[in-house]
């Protein structure tokens, strides 16, 4: 715009004039060109002070403004490590909160176009998730309009074992051959399937996962084309998937295989997970209106009394991944966004409280000409600046946050693995930061100085203490909201707590295995093997009691019946629908002391009914009286797959965990031969798969490198997972325990800097009114009276905070309510411990300053005037 | 002489409300404006426009005057014209109060 021959120019012309104007007073010419000269100063610095007006920009004087704010908070630590640590306390929670739940709610799934990819399928008493049977899934595929592509993988991750040198025990899915395709994935070295290969009895290929071609593969770029073994079985690899693909049900596959659907012959076949893409425009209601009828008639596939309990259910890939997490996380994340709203407002408070103390200097840059823009770009600095260290604090604190959290999470968490403190979050945590510093920089940035301050008077505060007040007022609220909801979290934590599962965990050591393909698909072969543990078990020191069976306690057991399909002595067919799935459990007698479960009538197995010929089996106590209301059941007859005699009745167990009813369920005893029952080789695993449960008084480790000792005798390349019972029943409380145990932290930090922020706001009110309560104590009034003086103010507000906090509470508790267990949203009693709680802090933080108020100096106080 | 660094913004903005002037313009008519009681500093008084024209008060622009010599005519903008009336309450309550206070003394 300027440069300097400008600058000349105009000094020059400005010297000329000047030398004219002196010789028309009748001056020789050079004598008024030195006089003007002399006049002007010198020119040279003039024209280095007019070129710094204009380098005086916006980045100068931004420096200027860092300069002078980094030189105010070093002057006043105190203030500054408040503020500091009340923005880190807000941004870094936020931040780690935000790390986990960006993964649940909002960042992009790992494929093309993931918003347009749902999961659909038939929801039954069953699962928890839709599937279909593979005949339904045919017709669905063949006359679907409103997607794209549908495609499907067969349900359930099988375990499978690579069998070369250093055998690997891996997990294989099947999928269709437009698997890939349809979720826009494509390997990074190799191909997809091909059409001929997804064919029954096709080629024995697979894709491998990113991870085990890393890990076992060492990358070998020319892995496409050779030969793994799996399962004993030759199989050509024909490509290697990206590095971040996963499941669409987040279960962990390092093969790939072709599922081969075999149209001619699957009609009863396998459950099936189904994927679609929607079609541009269609909506999932849309989509989900349009399955209907294909839904509805394929209802002929399911067995008619079963019909009612079918539903279709059609949902985005997200919340099928993320299940029920969903809630748990808006929860959590309100919580957190509601403690960073806290630490805004609470150094929104101490920046008025500063600003108020520096009136006067705000006052005397304006006087000395700085513009209102200037100043109000000052106090944002300052906040900015505040802010930013705040981020950077936070950052630090996130960090450590996020690390409890994945120590302390319960499984089954979607992506928590995943949860770290990249750039996302990072972005977030800066946009966090610069919201805030704005947020709690309006208030203090928007009163202007005005030139009335100069004067010292006291009454220019008025307006803004009041705001003050009402930031404290906000603070109670909010941390009242969130105590009642961590008030409501923990109770209802201590409830399912108290709920009795049924068995005594302590002192139970569990060990599960899964035998390999290769050597144990017969059922003679497994039972050798169980048959040997079961002896090398029992001689080992210090085991009491011990079962092994197919499944342990809490969880449903894996084989379920319908009760229509089961015949009962002496009473006509079940014939009012199915009588749902009744669950049952194959045993060793050994289950029910090793897990403590009490035998209500009756016996508990033993030994004499594995002998052949023999068949007895035992019923939970909701079955029995489900079967014989008015009668003993023991003695009587059942055929599930034989016919067998009920020798006891056990006590419930709640497999579903504390939240569930004890479900009905039974037992089949295991025998040491193969009989009907073993035959049954149901996929993925058949009876391979199997638990062990010891009750023992040795320690728990030591008794681990016992066990293990045992199986590596017998299959040296078994992998055997060791662990306690009261870890699986403890398990179930994790995710309630955590949401809890987050919320209150949350609560703690939330009353924590409401409390501060009312302390600081008393300790204020009482400094400025000192004069006024030292005329008032002058004139008579009692330390008691000033005291109420100050308290009733301070009741006031938190009363108004309260109120608000309540009705907030009202709203918010009704969000939770999907969380709570045995606790009503408008349980009083959370209310009846939380308030008395929240109003001893507010009181604790008024009573300092309160006293403070009470022993001032009347003489004191009147001589500072 | 009056001590003028404060005022000289007013004084500068003043002038120019009477229309656009060069640097050497605005010394002479503050100078004839108060009978030569005031006497503005050249080292201050090109800063100042400069620092004007910077805060967007004043925008400038290079003409040629009546006897063909080239030089800067500074002009005032609404935001000057603006920040002016403003200042003049200002300056006229805190004269009276001033003055006030010296015939009170």
């Amino acid at each position: 715009m300027s440069d300097r021959d400008d600058f000349r120019e105009e000094i020059e012309f400005h010297v000329d004039m000047r030398a004219e104007l002196n010789r028309a007073g009748g001056v020789s010419e050079d004598q008024a060109r030195e006089s003007a000269r002399r006049q002007f100063g010198n020119a040279t610095l003039i024209q280095e002070d007019m070129r710094r007006m204009h380098v005086n920009t916006f980045l100068e004087s931004l420096l200027q403004d860092l300069r002078y704010a980094t030189r105010g908070f070093a002057r006043q630590p105190l203030f500054t490590l408040t503020a500091v640590f009340a923005a880190a306390l807000g941004i870094g929670s936020t931040s780690a909160v935000f790390s986990v739940v960006d993964r649940i709610l909002f960042r992009s799934l790992p494929y093309a176009h993931d918003d347009r990819l749902g999961s659909l399928g038939m929801i039954a008493p069953l699962d928890t998730n839709e599937f279909l049977f593979a005949d339904a899934y045919f017709d669905w595929r063949k006359h679907q309009t409103p997607f794209t592509s549908v495609t499907s993988f067969t349900a359930g991750v099988a375990d499978c074992d690579l069998t070369q040198t250093n055998p690997l025990r891996l997990g294989c899915a099947q999928v269709e051959g437009n698997f890939l395709s349809t979720f826009g994935v494509s390997p990074v070295l190799g191909r997809d399937f091909t059409a001929q290969e997804d064919v029954p009895n096709g080629p024995r290929v697979a894709l491998m996962n990113y991870g085990l071609w890393q890990s076992r593969f060492a990358r070998d770029p020319n892995i496409p084309g050779k030969t793994v073994l799996i399962d004993g079985q030759p199989v050509t690899i024909v490509g290697v998937l990206p590095p971040n693909f996963e499941m669409p049900t987040l279960a962990h596959a390092d093969l790939l295989f072709p599922e081969a659907l075999d149209e001619a012959r699957e009609r009863a076949g396998r459950a099936l997970r189904v994927f679609a893409r929607l079609k541009p425009d269609v909506t999932l209601a849309q989509a989900q209106a349009a399955m209907q009828p294909l839904f509805e008639a394929s209802l002929q596939y399911v067995p008619p009394q079963f019909r009612k309990e079918v539903h279709l259910r059609m949902r985005s890939l997200r919340d099928r991944q993320v299940q029920d997490a969903r809630t748990a996380s808006w929860v959590l994340l309100g919580a957190v966004g509601a403690v960073l709203l806290i630490a805004c407002a609470n150094i929104a408070n101490l920046l008025l409280a500063r600003a108020t103390s520096r009136r006067k200097e705000l006052a005397v840059r304006a006087a000395l000409g700085a513009g209102r823009g200037r100043l109000i770009r000052q106090t944002l600095t300052e906040t900015l600046l505040l802010g930013t260290m705040g981020g950077v604090a936070g950052c630090a604190l996130a960090w450590a946050l996020l690390r409890m959290f994945v120590s302390l999470a319960p499984e089954g968490i979607p992506r928590l693995d995943q949860a770290a403190l990249d750039p996302r979050v990072l972005l977030f945590t800066l946009a966090g930061s610069i919201a805030s510093g704005l947020l709690f920089g309006i208030a203090p940035a928007i009163q202007n100085p005005q030139a009335e301050s100069l004067t010292g008077s006291r009454t220019a505060g008025t307006r803004r203490m009041l705001l003050r007040e009402w930031l404290c007022a906000g603070q109670i609220a909010i941390s009242l909201v969130l105590l009642v909801l961590a008030g409501m979290l923990l109770r209802s934590l201590w409830k399912i707590q108290s709920v009795p599962m049924g068995l005594e965990t302590e002192h139970v050591i569990t060990a599960e295995f899964v035998l390999s393909r290769l050597g144990y698909s017969e059922d003679a072969r497994q039972h050798q093997f169980l048959n040997e543990l079961e002896a090398r078990l029992a001689k080992i020191p210090g085991v009491g009691s011990f079962a092994i069976s197919d499944s342990l306690p809490p969880s449903g057991g894996t084989r379920g019946r319908l009760l229509a399909s089961m015949q009962v002595e002496g009473q006509p067919p079940f014939d009012k629908g199915t009588g749902g799935l009744i669950m049952w459990r194959y045993v060793t007698p050994g289950y029910f002391s090793a897990l403590g479960i009490p035998i209500v009538r009756g016996r508990a197995f033993t030994e004499n009914d594995r002998a052949p010929g023999a068949s007895s089996m035992m019923l939970s106590q909701t079955f029995a009286q489900r079967l014989f209301p008015n009668g003993d059941a023991v003695g009587k007859r059942i055929k599930t797959v034989e016919w067998a005699t009920i020798v006891g009745v056990a006590a419930d167990v709640r497999n579903l965990g504390p939240l569930q009813p004890a479900e009905p369920e039974y037992y089949i005893l295991r025998r040491h031969v193969p009989d009907e029952i073993s035959h049954i080789q149901e996929p993925p695993t058949g009876w391979r798969q199997a638990k062990v449960a010891i009750r023992t008084s040795v320690n728990a480790n030591v008794m681990a490198g016992w066990i293990k000792r045992e199986f590596a005798a017998l299959d040296p390349a078994l992998p055997v997972t060791i662990g306690s019972m009261q870890r699986r029943v403890g398990r179930l409380v994790d995710r309630p325990r955590f949401n809890a145990l987050l919320l209150t932290l949350f609560a703690g930090m939330g009353v924590l800097l409401a409390a501060v922020g009312l302390y600081g706001v008393m300790a204020f009110l009482v400094a400025q009114r000192t004069a006024e309560i030292g005329v008032r104590m002058a004139l008579g009034a009692t330390p008691a009276a000033i005291t109420k003086l100050v308290l009733s103010r301070a009741a006031g507000w938190t009363l108004a905070g309260v109120l608000a906090g309540l009705a907030g509470s009202i709203f918010a508790t009704r969000a939770l309510q999907s969380m709570l267990f045995g606790v009503e949203a408008r349980d009083p009693s959370t209310y009846l411990v939380v308030l008395p709680v929240l109003l001893l802090i507010a009181l604790a933080a008024a009573w300092i300053p309160t006293l403070r108020a009470a022993r001032v100096d009347p003489m004191n106080a009147l001589r500072h005037e | 002489m009056v001590e003028l660094q404060g005022t000289l913004v007013l004084l500068i903005l003043k002038t120019l409300a009477h229309g656009p002037n060069h640097g050497f313009g605005i010394a002479l008519h503050i100078q004839a404006a108060s009978d030569g009681l005031l006497r503005v500093e050249e080292g201050s008084l090109y800063p100042a426009l400069h620092r004007l024209e910077r805060d967007k008060l004043v925008s400038a622009e290079w003409k040629v005057t009546d006897n063909k010599r080239r030089a800067r005519y500074y002009k005032l903008t609404p935001a000057g014209r603006k920040w002016l009336a403003k200042a003049e309450d200002n300056w006229d309550s805190m004269a009276k109060g001033v003055g006030r206070v010296l015939r009170f003394a």
